[in-house]
């Protein structure tokens, strides 16, 4: 099988599991909060991992890290920890977990803005701008778009919002960026969001960067760990296996970049145009590479994709609930086009090989699908 | 004291000559139903009384077997020996604090030195003087505490009803072929025909890569939770999506669920016959939606000669809701996988199919080969 559905998670890094396994055995398992010898052991684990993580996006220092359970948790406590009064701006290609964070701040009476997109998938600067003003608590905006791969400014946008009003607090959730693409935190971005599974760690650890002194509150009470701010014994094995893959997936960045740039450029090249049509744009992420099948069905093509040897992602469903995808239609694509959308994504473990055996496999059976349905 | 379950019958009591074939088959109903738990059931006269099982397990036992068509009632009681003391004691454990009650007693062991109008007046007058707080009332009390003298020496204290699911016993009314859509109305349908004592198999068509796999494991789950009342069923499941493909390439668009209905029922009646169903049961409702008109039902019967029951045929939406929920399926029916692709849905489905023009219609499929070709798809899963 051809694994294409990296956005969705990445195989758990072998090397960097082994080296964590320690923590799950009699030797490492121990609570960091006890107090004997092998407890505070495994206490100063997870702080170098800490360090480790802070010194790989936040070299310049100023940041904090809170390990949370998930990136929808990091940005929920993100966004519900800077939120609650005036308005929050947002736009309309985020990731679920914010996006449906935002619908709930809504229903509990605070004003929520959605900046549109343009069609490249990427927010309407100017058009965000324009909606934050002086009432404005907080603005998230999604680094990378996990459907399309579009990057937005982040660094500019932020110092924008400041300028406009200082005390907004500044959220991205960076899941798909982190690792991925060359960025480090800079001092206007208040708050940060980060996952292990998406670069070979594993699932169940995630990370909210915290410049010093921004406001956050816990949602998770309970023995204090985490300087308060997310009580919950650690998960000592999955905080070191994320320390370690995402070590290596950072030493690796820009051989990884290339890499990727080079299979991403050989689907766009060599899908067939007559059925599909590239969705991402140039400048987006090499990671993710959104196509449409226009009148075809996404999911339909996707099962034939499986039964042939290839596992993507899509963006339609067989579903009479969420059958569009919402940031597609938000990027105007009309839903005939946002019936066909496939996610293909790639990973640090993704090879030449498996892209060249899946382009032609990709184009037959589409044009399989297409003569079943005509 | 020995904690008991006592389950009353249905409908078995208006039997003639028969009346011992229907308890057979229902008790070996309950005895099934209560596989893989510890227990032994007797048959005094007239009703069934399950022993000398796990006490913790005595909710359990009550909640599978309220399950079993042809139970009226159940309760859980109380094994005593049959004196006085014994008795008043357990009823005193199960009286209530307050309120109004009436003793009632039958009286099987008519050695007994105490009538039944005797014991009730005892227990009773000996409960008011113990409850301050109790009164009688002999017309609508608040709780009823039953005794039931046995002529083994033991008598049987309880009080309180379960409603069991009523119906017959399935298994004396034959065997039917259950279409299984997914959505809310065929699991109901099956229901009210098992109730009606009907084994039933269950028939779901998938048209993968069309519908997802979700979508299966939905069905699944129906048929599994009809199989708690069936005492287990077995789902066959047969790809349509040639035969779709084939309708949608060669035949007017708006005749998709027409033709699709036929091809349905004719795989239906096939399986019937391998599996010695005697008829195909459906969730058609009529008016519901475009191809459950008159003129589609008629379309469909066309095809198949063994009857076709549609029990929900003159009900509205909301009773088949209302029985869904009440079942336990709804919330597994309306988790939203498409089950028949609309991929293929026609924007206007023919309403009034006439029968001369879907015959000519589907004169352009290879139909035997097509149903062949959909039987060899055929995958059964067992619960």
């Amino acid at each position: 099988m051809i694994y294409l559905d990296n956005a969705a998670t990445t195989v758990p890094d072998a090397g960097a599991v082994n080296a964590a396994l320690q923590y799950l055995q009699p030797q490492g398992f121990y609570n960091p909060s006890a107090l004997y010898r092998a407890g505070f052991a495994a206490h100063k684990a997870v702080e170098e991992a800490r360090k480790t993580l802070l010194s790989l996006l936040a070299p310049r220092g100023g940041y904090e890290l809170v390990f949370t359970g998930s990136g929808s948790e990091a940005d929920n406590q993100a966004i519900f920890s800077c939120a609650h009064r005036g308005n929050f701006v947002t736009t309309a290609g985020e990731h679920a977990a914010v996006y449906n964070t935002a619908k709930e701040l809504e229903k509990r009476g605070v004003e929520v803005r959605f900046a549109p997109l343009l069609p490249d998938g990427r927010v309407d600067a100017a058009a965000l701008l324009s909606l934050v003003d002086k009432e404005t608590s907080c603005v998230s905006v999604i680094h990378v778009n996990n459907e399309t791969g579009a990057v937005n400014d982040i660094a500019a946008l932020s110092a924008a919002v400041k300028k406009i009003n200082p005390s907004a607090a500044f959220h991205s959730d960076g899941v798909q960026a982190f690792g991925k693409i060359f960025f480090t935190l800079g001092q206007d971005i208040d708050l940060y969001t980060v996952s292990a599974h998406k670069i070979g760690g594993v699932r169940g650890v995630a990370g909210l960067f915290r410049k010093k002194g921004a406001r956050l509150s816990p949602y998770i009470f309970g023995g204090g760990q985490e300087n308060g701010l997310r009580s919950g014994t650690e998960n000592t094995f999955a905080i070191k296996q994320f320390e370690l893959a995402a070590q290596k997936k950072f030493s690796s960045l820009k051989e990884d970049l290339l890499r990727v740039r080079s299979f991403n450029a050989a689907v766009r090249q060599g899908l067939d145009k007559n059925i599909f049509r590239i969705l991402s744009s140039e400048e987006a992420s090499p990671y993710i590479l959104s196509v449409s099948a226009d009148g075809l069905r996404g999911e339909v093509l996707l099962h034939m994709l499986d039964d042939a040897g290839v596992m993507v992602g899509t963006g339609s469903a067989c579903s009479s609930k969420n059958r569009y995808s919402r940031v597609m239609l938000a990027c105007g694509l009309n839903e005939r086009a946002a019936d066909g959308v496939l996610r293909i994504s790639f990973a640090a473990t993704t090879t030449e090989e498996e892209v060249s055996r899946a382009i032609p496999i990709i184009n037959s059976c589409a044009a399989a699908l297409a003569e079943r349905t005509k | 004291m020995e904690k008991v379950i006592i389950v009353r019958y249905c409908e078995i009591h208006l039997k003639g000559k028969n009346r011992g074939y229907f308890e057979k088959v229902f008790m070996n109903n309950l005895e099934k139903a209560l596989t893989g738990i510890r227990h032994e059931m007797r048959k005094p006269s007239g009703r069934y009384v399950v022993e000398n099982f796990d006490e913790e397990r005595a909710d359990e036992i009550v909640g599978r077997l309220s399950k079993v068509f042809g139970t009226h009632t159940l309760s859980i009681g109380y094994k005593v020996p049959a004196d006085m003391q014994s008795i008043y004691e357990t009823v005193r454990s199960i009286a209530p604090a307050e309120g109004t009650f009436k003793v009632e007693t039958n009286r099987g062991d008519k050695k007994f030195p105490l009538t039944s109008m005797q014991i009730n007046a005892e227990i009773g007058g000996r409960l008011l003087s113990d409850i301050p707080s109790l009164r009688v009332d002999v017309h609508d009390p608040q709780t009823v505490l039953n005794i039931d003298v046995r002529e083994n020496g033991t008598a049987l204290v309880f009080g309180g009803f379960v409603k069991g699911a009523g119906g017959m016993p399935v298994g004396t009314a034959g065997k039917g072929m259950l279409l299984l859509s997914g959505g809310i109305d065929s699991p109901v349908a099956g229901h009210m025909i098992a109730k009606r004592g009907m084994v039933l198999e269950g028939l779901h068509f998938h048209s993968y890569p069309y519908t997802n796999m979700q979508a299966r494991e939905k069905v699944e789950e129906l048929a599994r939770i009809l199989s708690e009342y069936t005492g287990g069923l077995t789902l066959n499941v047969v790809s349509v999506t040639h035969i779709q493909e084939e309708i949608h390439r060669h035949c007017p668009e708006e005749m998709m669920i027409t033709l699709l209905r036929r091809f349905m029922m004719r795989i239906a009646e096939r399986l019937c016959k391998a599996t010695g169903a005697q008829c195909i049961v459906t969730g058609e409702s009529l008016g519901q939606v475009a191809s459950q008109t008159i003129e589609g039902m008629t379309s469909s019967n066309a095809v198949v000669s063994l009857p076709v029951l549609r029990p929900l045929v003159g009900f509205d939406k909301t009773e088949i809701v209302e029985r869904s929920r009440a079942i336990g399926t709804f919330e597994t029916s309306i988790r939203p996988f498409e089950d028949c692709c609309t991929v293929f849905l026609p924007k206007h489905p023919l309403i009034r199919p006439k029968l001369s023009e879907v015959e000519a219609a589907e004169s352009k499929l290879d139909v035997e080969a097509l149903v062949e070709e959909a039987m060899a798809s055929l995958e059964k899963v067992r619960f």
